[in-house]
């Protein structure tokens, strides 16, 4: 066992990796600058951006043109969602997303029903996939903008693309599609003209990136109103300074996840299937939340252990060095059980029980043996103080 | 506002913890769907009215188990009378303090105590079983914690009005619609007086 403390948070934010450090030290270092005309500084980093762009770009099988640099995943989608809604609400003012979305498209769909749009939140079933019956009954001729969080960053749910894409497709009138890549990439090969989404957000601190930039893939000739307003540099939809160093680190993650995707996504899916399986084998009485199988974003594992509180649990782990997360209303912020366990039917406890490991490449089979060996002795511990469980 | 080392240390190696084999007097207060519920046994000396042992069980946060094990080491020893002035910031207070969010779990282990030591009272016939009144929703009111500043409701001054008639309460609060802790005070409430048998209906009404 190394020493150091065992991360499996990797859902919120990754370790950046030694050689995106590395890549981004030049930038700020020598070659500070800003990009602009004819001075050689200016061009030297005109240059760079270019060619990261590219790079960043083709991850998603998009031209460098349709990829706007943001400063994460909730910029990304604030300037997709508001600038679609409002480039096209002269066309119709009805909204679709689900109950399991992520905050950032619930609270802009929120923002759009207290300003008159209407907005249909389609159910999720048990595992966490989005109800396509509804979706299809859901359209009406006014609406604009359908969006959807393609993995779920709680269960790890992948939203069916495909079906959603046809069922899209076959509507009356063009609907625009956003989609929240924040957990997906890096996790699983996204096409967007294959998935036929007009815009995409994605994050480079979520595959070892630097925190602090992400990206807005713009389908070419989509028309989006401009959030944000400033000095141009680039183009509309990101104005403002830029951060070379932060995209060149952004550059390197890419690099290094897509260099061989499979061989990632087959690295994490074999952890992650061994963590649920050593649970499973260990601790009586836990139940996995979300799907098993394909239908599961590979780094993501959400298990419940019966009658103890995961806030406790977290806690425990945390002294002994290991970094998890719960859906304990306990832990949260507003003291409620997590929106997406009670969304897919989940009641208190089993929200309050559940114990989220997020995993990424730098995580062992022998860091899940400790792991799940200091979760047992945790939930016998805990489970002796419950008044739950006296069995 | 993280834990202190005094709370790290009763949650790790809790004090008092445990089911009792034939307490002379129980409570359980909380549930499982607010996300905590205390267990508190007491077992009294008939002819000085002390408690001679106390214990607890805890489904709930690491907080909720500190303060458990911390209002159990306070109330051992004590008479019935000593341990019934017990209150929630003693608790926090022995324990170096609690993040504001954290606060209601301290009441909750003092509330458990308390209701162990009424009902034992009640079952030797110290006392009757008091009447449900305006009053007792006032002082179940006082055990709610604005969990943003970690006070209670009614020291706060955000409880405008409470009315009881024929079962019913109406509980008027001053909490903006755009408070982010307005459902959580209100669910609290509900769970603090639903308890109560001649509770029929609870009407909790906010500003617009």
């Amino acid at each position: 066992m190394k020493p150091g403390r065992i991360y499996m948070d990797n859902c919120i934010t990754t370790k950046p990796a030694p050689e995106v450090l590395a890549a981004m030290k030049p930038f700020m270092e020598e070659q500070f600058w800003f990009p602009g005309s004819f001075v050689s500084t200016a061009e030297i980093i005109n240059s760079a951006i270019d060619q990261y762009r590219f790079t960043i770009a083709q991850s998603i099988f998009a031209k460098p043109s349709e990829l706007h640099f943001t400063s994460g995943g909730t910029l990304a989608n604030n300037i997709a969602i508001k600038g679609l809604v409002t480039a096209h609400a002269d066309k119709g003012s009805h909204i679709i997303c689900s109950v399991v979305d992520y905050p950032d498209l619930l609270t802009n769909a929120a923002f759009f029903e207290q300003s008159g749009f209407d907005v249909t939140y389609l159910p999720a079933n048990s595992e966490g996939f989005v109800d396509l019956d509804e979706l299809k009954a859901a359209i009406r001729p006014d609406t604009i903008l359908f969006m959807t969080t393609i993995v779920n960053h709680v269960v790890g749910t992948i939203q069916p693309m495909h079906e959603i894409r046809d069922i899209l497709a076959a509507a009356d009138h063009k609907i625009y599609f956003h989609a929240d890549a924040g957990q997906a990439y890096g996790k699983m090969l996204l096409d967007v003209k294959d998935l036929a989404v007009d815009t995409m957000s994605i994050s480079a601190h979520k595959i070892h990136g630097p925190q602090g930039i992400g990206a807005l893939y713009v389908k070419s000739g989509t028309k989006l109103g401009q959030l944000i307003h400033g000095v141009r540099r680039i183009d509309d939809l990101q104005t403002g300074g830029l951060n070379i160093a932060l995209i060149a680190g952004f550059h390197k993650a890419v690099e290094l996840t897509f260099a061989d995707l499979d061989a990632t996504v087959a690295h994490l899916r074999e952890l992650s299937n061994y963590l649920i399986e050593r649970i499973e084998a260990t601790i009586p009485e836990v139940e996995l939340n979300g799907p098993r199988g394909a239908g599961r974003a590979c780094h993501n594992v959400n298990i419940t252990i019966g009658f103890i509180e995961g806030e406790a649990i977290t806690m425990m782990l945390d002294m002994h060095g290991i970094t998890v997360a719960t859906g304990s209303a306990c832990a949260s912020q507003g003291l409620q059980a997590n929106y997406i366990l009670m969304a897919i039917g989940k009641n208190h406890m089993q929200s309050h029980g559940s114990m989220k490991f997020t995993l990424c490449k730098y995580n062992t089979k022998a860091e899940i043996d400790e792991v799940v060996g200091k979760l047992a002795e945790i939930a016998i511990e805990l489970r002796k103080r419950s008044p739950l469980y006296q069995g | 506002m993280q834990y202190s080392d005094k709370v790290m240390e009763h949650f790790m190696h809790p004090h008092n913890v445990g089911k009792m084999e034939n307490p002379d007097a129980t409570a359980t207060e909380g549930s499982p769907a607010c996300g905590d519920q205390v267990t508190v046994y007491l077992k009294v000396d008939e002819e000085s009215h002390t408690i001679s042992d106390v214990s607890f069980l805890s489904y709930g946060c690491a907080s909720n188990i500190a303060t458990a094990s911390m209002i159990t080491d306070l109330a051992k020893g004590k008479t019935l009378e000593e341990a019934k002035k017990i209150t929630w910031r003693d608790a926090m207070e022995a324990l170096d303090g609690l993040p504001p969010v954290k606060v209601h779990c301290s009441v909750l282990a003092a509330d458990t105590l308390l209701t162990a030591i009424s009902n034992y009272e009640i079952a030797k016939g110290l006392k009757e079983v008091p009447d449900f009144t305006k009053e007792t929703i006032v002082e179940e009111l006082k055990k709610i914690i604005y969990p943003k500043v970690g006070e209670d409701i009614v020291s706060l001054k955000m409880v405008k009005y409470v009315g009881f008639n024929h079962g019913e309460i109406l509980i008027d609060l001053n909490i903006p619609s755009f408070d982010q802790w307005r459902g959580n005070v209100a669910d609290e409430i509900r769970e603090h007086l639903e308890k109560y048998p001649d509770v029929k209906d609870i009407q909790i009404n906010f500003p617009e």
